[in-house]
């Protein structure tokens, strides 16, 4: 007979089979069942391969202390990977596989890895696969690298909600003290949140026979039932995963299979921690055979899904726990032989079928070994949360010491492992009484691993690390337990630690002769248990990972068949047209260039900067001299750091005795308008500056060509254009059709321009009418991918491309404000200190090609031609010029106004090549079509 | 996750906020003469200190400037007051 | 250079209203919003609506910070510096859209986005929801709260809410 399904007890429901398959093979299990249960239940064993040797593995534990059974399940026609089968709740049609192994895990053709476990120690590969070349050998490492694979489908709709709540007590864990506190804490008037991982609350109750005088499925129900009619909220199949900055705690709450789990940020007034404890493994020799499980492990089986781990079975305990377990499985018919651990070597006998057990020379036959080397709490959210842990000789385990602010422990959690002073506990602490001191019946002998003893004693199952490999770590010096994790991969398994850093951490302790407390343990890192990436990126996927700021006229740009790309957090035109982007920038720019190119220049930043100290303020922001430029009046500037490097560039125009508009780079005005915020308040007089970005009220069209006046004229717009009336860098207030609009002879592209900004819901009766007027004079829309063009042949720069973090602006040959303003700016000081005196700085300047040369590429470098080659500088902006028929490129180069004429050497991912250095303008250096 | 204290909005969630600085740096007067040791200490000594901290936020939502006094260890905040002193 | 129009759904700043089971989206053109900035303005506008308060008829004042306030379908006004009161006035009608969200489970909604509640207030109505700037308060009922979110980010925002919404 192989099932090992009990006929009565449990919670699972058996008049609900499930049907589902693993490995292939067909299998029935029951409404409640984990995946492991259902397994165990059909007297599976072998439910994957361990990481490195492909050993067989079985189940430990039976919950979140499982490292070992990992699979990939199918439902639905969807795969989802690596679901921790201790913790997946079974459904019916589900296909699951083992993960590691190959065809399966009874059978896996890498199986014989094992064999050469002796050359496989810890570090291995850091030591064998340095000669010749590590690149040799990283393909097939990585092949072998890896659990479970990512499919498609399932990233597709696989998304989190985020919910952010608050409450007053928070506990974590609905078994007994939980229970008990969160009830005494929503009678006394709190408002709790109690969360539980199970689907059902009740922890380890479910295999006592009564609980204060109950059966457990009453007592639990009255618990909950209380805690709900006093207004507290319980929240199965959600677990607490991580304690954050001011009491917030992540909770990720599942849902239905195949569903990502939601999201809760809760911020409590009070953590109360009650997520019990978990039972320790044993170190032995072939201790991580299928069939050596964890004793609690295997009473939760029993009590929650009626699975009886094995029929003839040795109890292997150091504690006063093993004989009420034993007990219960005697009572559910098995052969029970309880072994003191203590007496001598152990070793299980059997390799995939379990024979018996080896203690101290006598062997006991058993076809199951149930382990338990005593109760390890939980304390991981404690320490999330910075509380300190004190070991403790008589639990011989970490417990809780000096708490968080607001937080406590309670129960297992706490080392509290007696039921009745559990409650007590409990109770106290929910109503803020005195806790009552640590004590309890619980008696446990110390058991820790022995170095230089015989055999292959696993100390992590999933990732192969044995006591040898602590042996060899702490040989080469890898001592703390830091480096022993990350040197050997101890701990980093899929249960994170759970079930072997106790082991690893007392192994290194015994190997140096030290006590355990003086070795300590490595670092708790949120999340307690593996989460999907998706329950932190929440709803913030596809379109709204990265959103874009998108412009009013985009209808408009989409069907002038626009194509639209990411240009400093905008969707904007790169060009129009399907096809042949290059073909269609050319033609732009010579559109431009011949009669005139209509930009929407919308992201470009109106920053308005108001009151009675506005002039002061930004002549103070500005690097050039802005307090004597007339109203009506434009001026081109920078704006600095402190440390003098250029942040912005742009125009600023004035409006009025008290009011500027700052016209900052698109993709700058957030940053902008929150430097000009800083310093508002932080040294002037905030009630006489106010700053209102208007970026979005105005959009903005460009008009550029020697046809931009034509096309302007054909507006009705009250105003006269001409070059004398309205000369280059100065601005009209008018209107047009009686909508007011702002009109400035400002220039990006080297020819007339005029730029025309109305308030964005009238936006496209001015497009239509500039597109209708352009046409009939061969103009029309330009993208940003010809403008940048268009710019840099007139040698204008774009910040962040043509310049970096240690450009000041002399290096843009604009030298005299630091030579002459008198006035105090922003990164004043900063333009006279060494390093801005330095004659190698990178000075912009531009660069040609020989005839029929490529465009240089951009970001290659420009390099000495010593005997050690060293970057000078490199190319900013590359492009071949439609204008000039021949490429140019913008660059910055140490010394570089110095050398004009002079040739250089380019070097691009081992290419070299050559220019020659020349002033950055190349279009139109005398500005006449400028100022037309 | 941090709750901030703006002193005119009250608790928010720490992404609405921008660390501007410890406090107590004061510009120099650069109409004057200002010494390149005096200007490097402005720009680059930072006192970050362990424990209580003084230091200059910006609550981004509504642009308020403002002192915040914090434990760098513990993440504790314990106190936050306007920048400007007229007001409250 | 690459082209990503097809990535991105088209936007034409024409929202249908939306209905999902105990919420409803709706977009909402005000008339008019006009920014004040000035010392002390919230003294001259005190009933600025702040968090959670509820503003009630066509007009009305929202507290954004300290000094600054937005008023809803006020009067018209010059735009610029006003010398005479000491304020700085800009039209901000077309800068802003705005959405009402309505039913009882919009606060639930907005609870996806930012840490909110009732019980919380603020003197502002400005703050961060789904990572995005808005001014949030409520209009003319408990369950009705009405938002005000960037134009360039208007699309965003009635995405993140209606997709929200339809999980709830």
């Amino acid at each position: 007979m192989t099932s090992h399904r009990i006929t009565q007890g449990g919670l699972i429901d058996r008049s609900r089979p499930l049907r589902f398959s693993f490995d292939g093979k067909t299998y029935q299990g029951y409404e409640g069942d984990t995946l492991v249960s259902a397994l165990l239940a059909n007297g599976v064993r072998i439910m994957g391969r361990s990481f490195k040797y492909h050993r067989p593995r079985g189940p430990w534990g039976a919950w979140v202390d499982d490292p070992n059974a990992v699979f990939n399940v199918t439902l639905g026609g969807v795969e989802f990977p690596n679901c921790p089968g201790a913790t997946t709740m079974l459904r019916d049609g589900m296909v699951t596989r083992s993960v590691n192994a190959f065809p399966s895990a009874s059978f896996d053709l890498k199986g014989g890895l094992d064999l050469l476990h002796r050359w496989l120690g810890a570090g291995f590969y850091y030591k064998t696969f340095i000669w010749p070349d590590w690149h040799l050998f990283e393909p097939m490492i990585r092949r072998m690298a890896g659990l479970g694979a990512v499919s498609a489908e399932v990233i597709e709709g696989y998304a989190s909600d985020q919910m952010h709540d608050r409450c007053e007590v928070l506990i974590v864990g609905g078994g007994a003290a939980g229970l008990a506190a969160a009830r005494a804490a929503a009678e006394s008037g709190r408002d709790v949140v109690l969360v539980e991982d199970h689907d059902q609350a009740g922890g380890r109750l479910y295999q006592l026979d009564s609980v204060e005088g109950q059966t457990p499925q009453d007592w639990v129900a009255d618990q909950l039932a209380a805690i709900e009619a006093a207004g507290g909220r319980v929240m199965t199949r959600t677990t607490a995963f991580g304690v954050f900055d001011h009491r917030m705690v992540g909770l990720a709450q599942q849902g239905p299979f195949g569903y990502a789990p939601r999201l809760w940020r809760m911020r409590a007034d009070r953590i109360v921690l009650a997520s019990g404890a978990i039972d320790r493994p044993v170190t032995f020799a072939n201790n991580d055979r299928p069939g050596v499980m964890s004793l609690d492990g295997a009473c939760e089986w029993l009590a929650r899904y009626g699975v009886l781990a094995g029929r003839n079975i040795a109890v292997l305990s150091n504690n006063s726990f093993a004989a009420p377990a034993a007990r219960m499985l005697a009572e559910a018919g098995a052969e029970v032989t309880e072994i003191d651990p203590t007496t001598g070597p152990i070793r299980a006998l059997g390799s995939k079928r379990l024979k018996g057990i080896e203690v101290a020379g006598k062997r006991h036959p058993a076809d199951t070994i149930l382990v338990s080397g005593g109760m390890t709490p939980l304390v991981h959210l404690w320490r999330h949360a910075g509380g300190k842990l004190d070991w403790d000789e008589r639990t011989q385990a970490f417990l809780p010491g000096a708490a968080p602010e607001g937080m406590a422990a309670i129960g297992a959690a706490n080392g509290t492992f007696d039921l009745d002073q559990a409650l007590t506990e409990a109770r106290a602490v929910a109503r803020d009484e005195p806790r009552p001191d640590r004590a309890g019946d619980y008696r446990v002998k110390p058991l820790w691993p022995e170095p230089g003893s015989k055999g292959r004693q696993w100390i992590d199952f999933q990732h192969d690390v044995t006591l040898k490999d602590v042996e060899l770590a702490a040989r080469e010096n890898y001592v703390s337990v830091e480096h022993l994790k990350r040197y050997t991969t101890l701990g980093m398994a899929q249960d994170q630690g759970k079930t072997s850093n106790m082991a690893g951490l007392a192994a290194m302790a015994a190997i140096q002769g030290r006590p355990i407390p003086e070795v300590g343990t490595t670092t708790f890192r949120p999340p307690f248990v593996p989460q999907p990436i998706a329950l932190y990126s929440g709803p913030h996927a596809g379109q709204l990972y990265h959103p874009l700021k998108r412009l009013a006229l985009e209808p408009l740009h989409r069907a002038a068949d626009a194509a639209l790309g990411e240009y400093g957090g905008w969707l904007r035109p790169g060009w129009y047209g399907s096809g042949d982007p290059a073909g269609h920038v050319r033609a732009e720019v010579i559109k431009a260039r011949e009669t005139a190119g209509i930009l929407d220049a919308s992201p470009l930043g109106k920053v308005e900067v108001m009151g009675p100290d506005a002039e002061s303020f930004v002549n103070f922001i500005y690097y050039n001299t802005i307090k004597t430029l007339k109203p009506g009046h434009i001026r081109y500037g920078f704006m600095l750091t402190e440390r003098g490097n250029v942040m912005d560039d742009g125009v600023i125009a004035r409006l009025g005795p008290n009011r500027f508009v700052i016209s900052c780079s698109s993709s700058h005005t957030d940053h902008v308008r929150a430097h000009l915020e800083a310093w508002r308040q932080d040294g002037n007089d905030p009630d006489r500056i106010f700053i209102h970005d208007l970026t979005q009220q105005w959009s903005t069209l460009t008009v550029t060509g020697p046809k931009a006046r034509d096309i302007v004229a054909a507006l009705d717009m009250p105003l006269d254009l001409s070059a004398d009336a309205f000369p280059h860098m100065t601005l009209r207030e008018t209107t047009l059709n009686g909508t007011p609009v702002r009109v400035a002879r400002v220039s990006f592209t080297g020819d007339l321009s005029f730029e025309i900004s109305i308030r964005s819901s009238r936006a496209a009766d001015l497009w239509q009418a500039l597109c209708a007027a352009g046409e009939s004079v061969g103009a029309g829309p330009i993208g940003i991918e010809a403008l940048s063009v268009l710019r840099a042949e007139k040698g204008f720069i774009i910040i962040g491309k043509d310049t970096e973090g240690e450009t000041m602006p002399h290096d843009l040959g604009f030298g005299i404000p630091r030579q002459k303003k008198q006035a105090a700016f922003v990164g004043d000081r900063s333009l006279h200190m060494e390093v801005a005196n330095r004659d190698d700085r990178r000075q912009l300047v531009g660069f040609r090609v020989d005839p029929g040369a490529p465009p240089l590429p951009t970001g290659a470098h420009l390099i000495g031609d010593g005997d050690t080659p060293r970057s000078e500088g490199y190319v900013t902006s590359s492009y071949d010029s439609p204008t000039l028929g021949h490429p140019i490129a913008l660059g910055l180069l140490e010394r570089g106004a110095d050398r004009i004429g002079e040739r250089v050497a380019v070097w691009h991912l081992g290419q070299r090549s050559s220019a020659t250095v020349c002033a950055p303008c190349f279009f139109d250096p005398e500005g006449e079509r400028l100022n037309a | 996750m941090q709750l901030f204290p703006c002193p005119f909005c009250g608790p928010r969630d720490e992404r609405e906020f921008h660390f501007a600085g410890e406090i107590g740096k004061t510009r120099p007067d650069t109409t004057g003469e200002v010494s390149a040791e005096d200007w490097a200490r402005y720009l680059n000594t930072q006192r970050n200190e362990k424990g209580r901290v003084r230091e200059v936020w910006m609550h981004l939502t509504c642009s308020e400037l403002f002192v915040m006094e914090r434990d760098s260890v513990t993440m504790e905040v314990l106190s936050s007051t306007p920048l400007r002193e007229d007001v409250e | 250079m690459r082209d990503d129009r097809h990535r991105w759904t088209p936007y034409d700043g024409a929202w249908s209203p939306y209905e999902v089971g105990g919420i409803a989206i709706t977009p909402v053109t005000p008339e008019r919003q006009i920014l004040i900035s000035a010392p002390a303005v919230l003294s001259r506008h005190p009933g600025a609506i702040g968090w959670p308060d509820i503003a009630t008829g066509d007009s009305y004042a929202i507290s954004l910070r300290r000094d600054r306030v937005l008023l809803v379908n006020g009067p018209d006004m010059a735009e610029g510096w006003d010398d005479e009161i000491g304020q700085a006035v800009s039209d901000v009608t077309d800068a802003y859209s705005v959405f009402d969200l309505t039913g009882p489970k919009a606060l639930e909604l907005l609870k996806h986005g930012t840490e909110i509640g009732l019980q919380q207030p603020s003197r502002s109505a400005a703050r961060m929801l789904f990572g995005l700037g808005v001014f949030l308060y409520r209009h003319g009922a408990e369950d009705r709260f009405r938002l005000h979110v960037l134009r360039a980010q208007g699309q965003t925002a009635w995405q993140m809410l209606t997709g929200q919404a339809g999980r709830l």
